[in-house]
């Protein structure tokens, strides 16, 4: 009975051609619908696929030459394909890079890698070798109205499973990691007041995970920012007495290598290192200590450091210093600092301009033009004279 | 019936047209703000006339535009240009020394009323805050000496350009050289430097310079003069809230008709004049 109800219901519409151009109309909308989701999805996974290319290395008269990238913010993957690029061209075979783990941990347990695979993927096939800095904190492993930087000691082993999930999946891309961002500045350190041994305790937490998912992997510790606050100061802690604290509360064993900021300021790389003065050769005193501390068996990176020529910041130098100094520092970390790995510069590249000094670290604008610094370091690089 | 129907349908017919209305008022307001100014106070502008004070915010840290001088008074052409265009206002300059970085999120937060402290034109940031019109373009021009007999860039083909080593002049230059690889690029340690083999030495041809530099030098006595336009520009304006309509007019007002009576030109001689 319903059968035959249906049949004659069906007949009726089919039967009338109003209704019949209804249908025909509306499944004729749905197909469009339907074809033009499809070539759309289609259409963007076409225009977000950039090939790897084929495999690449770096050619350099420095192996020591490298930069710190900023494609964190960077979402057009030919961007990222083309900053890397030029990092290689330019001969340096290092780079620092950030990978925040809130971009990658959303929720707990739940990971998004796509960014960061891109990133690596490119940087790899470049024939770069990353450093990548791990931080950032999910707002699910902070209390409410805290900074991305607040991390409680109750959620440091979330960190570490992050770490651990991070350097497995890049297990024989990535060879070394760093652990936050200087510590020895409040802001860093979620505007709580900075605490050697709470950053001891997250360096013990951490680097054992790290080392079981990925045993290879080199840890750096440290990152600190070069700064002569003194004691009691609420905005950080002086970087050597820092350090100092961080041996005395047990560091050593929790870290492969130190990771160092050296920023010159207004000072030529050349000028001798003293505690109360912010240079490029502080380095070396932060080297000194690993050295009294018994550490001197392990090596440094530079992963953060440089000079500015900005035309109105106190701390810039004229562009012309600013290159001189930049090859002198790569020179220097070359010939004599055995000790020291690699010299990552800030910044190779913006995302976008800040319109602050920030820009005038750079050795490439937001457009890929390359600045007179780019060009230097790559003749240089290429065998020139510093 | 038909009589309560053709009501019905005018009760429908009048709705219809007070929502479409509504709707065009609200999508004017949404894709252009401003073209319905009368909709909106200027609350920034009403604050300035109640209080007889512009808060106009700055960074002390960029002579000749501003600086500090032996009294701790913030000085420059930046502080002369607030106040010729305040002067018809009725209103008093009250200048808010702020880190540069932070000036617009100080204009954001309500803690001055503009921002006048020789600040880039920012286009990622026009959703934020509203820009006046460059009252100064402080980019990279190529100057020659006034005596020159080139008039434009072509004429420098053959030709040899100096420029501070590793500058945006530096950059601009190399870039000119991609296209043109006859042409030379001298490099020196400073714009000063750059100046002199220009005008004394006259080991170059042209100069690649900033603007800010160039005019320092012009008012200063240097025969120099600049050919063709700007080839990377960085416009110096004025920053203002975006819903501050009446005192973005204001301004706009003042500077075109500072700028018609030649005013601008004459701050920058006098304030340029004893700039290092």
């Amino acid at each position: 009975m319903k059968i035959r109800w249906l049949g004659q219901f069906l007949r009726q519409i089919i039967e009338r051609p109003r209704r019949r151009l209804v249908i025909r109309t509306g499944l004729l909308l749905v197909a469009l619908i339907v074809i033009s989701w499809g070539g759309w999805q289609l259409w963007r996974t076409y225009r977000d696929t950039v090939p790897l290319g084929p495999q690449q290395s770096v050619v350099t008269s420095n192996p020591k030459i490298g930069v710190h990238t900023r494609l964190t913010d960077e979402v057009e993957p030919w961007k990222i394909k083309q900053t890397l690029a030029m990092v290689r061209e330019m001969g340096a075979p290092w780079i620092v890079e950030y990978f925040p783990w809130a971009y990658a941990e959303p929720s707990p347990g739940r990971y998004d890698w796509s960014h960061h695979d891109l990133v690596i993927d490119h940087a790899t096939r470049q024939g770069l070798t990353v450093i990548a800095r791990l931080g950032f904190v999910p707002e699910w492993a902070r209390p409410k109205d805290s900074t991305p930087l607040y991390l409680d000691e109750e959620h440091f082993p979330d960190f570490a499973n992050f770490a651990a999930a991070f350097v497995k999946r890049y297990a024989g891309k990535v060879h070394y990691v760093i652990i936050w961002n200087e510590p020895n500045l409040s802001l860093e350190w979620g505007y709580q007041p900075v605490s050697p041994a709470k950053y001891v305790a997250m360096l013990r937490t951490v680097y054992p995970a790290i080392k079981a998912a990925n045993p290879e992997i080199q840890v750096l510790a440290g990152a600190l920012a070069p700064t002569l606050a003194p004691p009691g100061s609420p905005d950080g802690m002086n970087d050597l007495t820092f350090l100092q604290a961080m041996y005395d509360a047990g560091a050593a064993p929790y870290f492969d290598l130190l990771a160092i900021h050296a920023y010159g300021w207004y000072s030529e790389p050349d000028e001798a290192p003293a505690a109360d003065v912010v240079n490029f050769r502080r380095s070396e005193l932060l080297r000194d200590l690993m050295v009294q501390n018994g550490d001197g068996a392990k090596g440094a990176m530079i992963t953060e450091g440089g000079w500015n020529d900005h035309p109105r910041w106190t701390r810039a130098v004229r562009p012309g210093q600013r290159i001189a100094y930049t090859l002198r520092a790569y020179e220097l970390a070359q010939q004599e600092w055995p000790w020291l790995q690699a010299v990552c510069l800030w910044a190779f590249r913006y995302p976008w301009d800040a319109k602050s000094y920030q820009d005038y670290y750079t050795f490439v604008r937001t457009d890929f033009e390359p600045k007179p610094i780019y060009l230097e370091v790559q003749r240089y690089a290429a065998g020139g004279t510093p | 019936m038909k009589q309560q129907t053709g009501a019905r349908n005018l009760r429908l017919i009048g709705g219809g047209l007070v929502l479409a209305a509504l709707i065009a008022v609200a999508a004017v307001l949404w894709l252009a703000p401003g073209t319905l100014p009368f909709l909106r106070i200027d609350t920034t502008w009403r604050t300035m006339q109640a209080n007889g004070v512009w808060r106009v915010g700055m960074d002390p840290s960029f002579p000749p535009f501003e600086t500090l001088d032996d009294a701790g008074q913030i000085v420059g052409f930046d502080v002369a240009l607030a106040d010729a265009i305040a002067a018809p206002w009725g209103v008093q300059v009250e200048l808010v020394p702020i880190g540069f970085d932070s000036l617009l999120d100080a204009l954001q937060a309500g803690k001055v009323d503009s921002v006048l402290s020789a600040l880039p034109y920012d286009e990622r940031l026009t959703k934020d805050v509203a820009y006046s019109a460059p009252y100064f373009e402080a980019g990279i021009f190529l100057a020659v000496r006034t005596d020159s007999m080139i008039t434009e860039t072509a004429a420098l083909a053959n030709g040899t350009i100096g420029v501070e080593w590793g500058s945006m002049g530096d950059m601009v230059g190399r870039r000119l050289q991609k296209a043109t690889p006859s042409l030379q690029l001298k490099p020196f340690d400073t714009p000063t430097a750059a100046i002199t083999a220009l005008v004394d030495e006259r080991a170059v041809d042209a100069i690649l310079i900033d603007h800010v530099t160039l005019r320092i030098a012009q008012v200063q006595g240097a025969p120099l003069r600049t050919i063709g336009p700007v080839l990377e520009s960085n416009p110096f304006v004025v920053a203002m809230p975006v819903r501050a309509h009446e005192l973005q007019a204001a301004v706009a007002e003042r500077l075109l008709a500072l700028q018609n009576q030649g005013v601008i030109v004459d701050l920058e001689a006098t304030h340029f004049q004893g700039a290092p």
